[in-house]
């Protein structure tokens, strides 16, 4: 990627990885800590990363402080405590809402986007 | 600004710390706890691979010691943005007697002032462990024994700081550090005590631990006079008529409660009420705001700055 595509693939990544991470929250019953979450996008996304695994974890941590998530602290053997995360019922309520905007966003932007792919 | 890519986890949190140089310290401190979890995570999923050849792919997955930084720093700026126009408006501008009585629903106030009486205990217990290791430290010092005593006193010296910043952040709700500090690679018992002597962190920690005996004995009675003094005022007056009635007997006898010539008079019990009321209200401001200081305190003298 060059410069250009770098930093607009950034200024995207600002709102939809919060998106994301709700929504991947949204769909698991079980809590996730940071690593696991970092590896199920990874996963999903073969080839070439749209975002760095460590810009997810400010993320969490950003929608933990707003309690959109919520975390708890949990032992591990292999390295340092994991925190692990669980969507609250305020972040479903914003999931719903954002993904209705994402959705109008996404229409709104391929109606212009049709001519432009070759 | 480019250096070398990190070969060991070590390495990559060294440049991560240094990246994040100048940035709140909470959020150094994330930071770095969420990379190691990631890191070591990722270095035991991979069983075959040796530490280092790990962490040459990491700049690709997790990100290089400078973007991450960087992601927590704009995160850090957009989310302190966000959240400012969320907070209530009519909080901005509270009257005066609001803003003053309101410190009776901040819990903090009264951690503080539980912090103030415990100090004299603390005090005690930290002056006295100063003063005998330190003393013990320089008696030994001319046997071998004396050396690792040494190390051990200040080991535990640095355990105890730690707990006492772990009880201020419960106290004021300050962060502070919740992990002791790497020691670093280890070494001979030589070096070790030759970096701990040129530690300008180990001076500072025995001098806050011998500053909190005095600082103790005025926490404590500042807090114990305010107490004591505010609920007598408050209750004088109750006590007086109560006493009036003959409601107040020991062994049949009435009390003889003082000021009389202040209370006798309803004005001057109402005097006495509201001054009651005011050292009471005062005492937990000073205690809210000492909790503040002391945190200052302890994040200069025990804190390493930097780390």
């Amino acid at each position: 990627m060059d410069d250009h595509a770098r930093k607009f693939q950034k200024d995207l990544n600002a709102g939809l990885v919060a998106l994301v991470l709700l929504a991947v929250l949204d769909q698991t019953p079980e809590d996730l800590y940071g690593y696991e979450i970092a590896k199920r996008l990874q996963k999903a996304n073969e080839g070439e990363a749209l975002f760095k695994e460590g810009t997810v974890y400010p993320v969490l941590r950003a929608l933990s402080a707003n309690g959109l998530l919520t975390s708890r602290i949990v032992p591990s053997y292999a390295g340092p405590p994991r925190r692990y995360y669980r969507i609250t019922e305020e972040g479903r309520a914003v999931l719903q809402s954002w993904s209705g905007i994402w959705r109008q966003t996404r229409n709104f932007v391929d109606r212009f986007m049709e001519g432009v792919d070759r | 600004m480019t250096r070398a890519a990190p070969r060991s986890i070590e390495d990559y949190l060294n440049q991560l710390r240094d990246a994040l140089q100048g940035a709140d310290p909470a959020l150094i401190q994330d930071a770095l706890y969420d990379a190691e979890e990631y890191l070591r995570a990722e270095v035991a999923s991979h069983s075959g691979k040796s530490e280092a050849d790990v962490l040459e792919l990491i700049a690709s997955t997790y990100g290089a010691p400078e973007e991450v930084a960087a992601a927590y720093k704009d995160t850090e700026a957009k989310v302190s943005a966000a959240l400012r126009p969320m907070e209530p408006k009519s909080a901005q501008s509270p009257s005066a007697i609001r803003r003053f009585f309101g410190i009776y629903s901040d819990p903090r106030a009264y951690t503080s002032l539980f912090y103030m009486l415990l100090t004299l205990a603390t005090g005690i217990v930290y002056f006295v462990f100063v003063v005998t290791g330190l003393s013990l430290s320089a008696g030994l010092a001319v046997l071998i024994v004396g050396f690792p005593f040494f190390l051990a006193f200040i080991g535990i010296a640095r355990v105890i700081s730690l707990g006492e910043g772990r009880l201020l952040e419960a106290v004021t709700g300050e962060r502070m550090p919740r992990r002791p500090v790497h020691p670093g690679a280890p070494t001979g018992l030589w070096s070790r005590i030759i970096d701990m002597l040129k530690d300008a962190r180990t001076w500072t920690t025995l001098a806050y631990l011998l500053l909190m005996l005095p600082l103790g004995i005025i926490y404590f009675t500042v807090a114990v006079v305010g107490v004591s003094l505010s609920f007598a005022l408050i209750a004088a007056p109750l006590a007086t008529i109560a006493d009036r009635f003959g409601w107040l007997t020991l062994d049949g006898r009435g009390f003889d409660i003082q000021p009389a010539w202040l209370l006798d008079s309803p004005l001057g019990s109402i005097f006495a009420v509201a001054l009651g009321v005011l050292i009471l209200t005062s005492l937990m401001h000073g205690a809210r705001g000492l909790g503040r200081a002391q945190v200052a305190l302890a994040r200069g003298l025990l804190v390493k700055p930097g780390r």
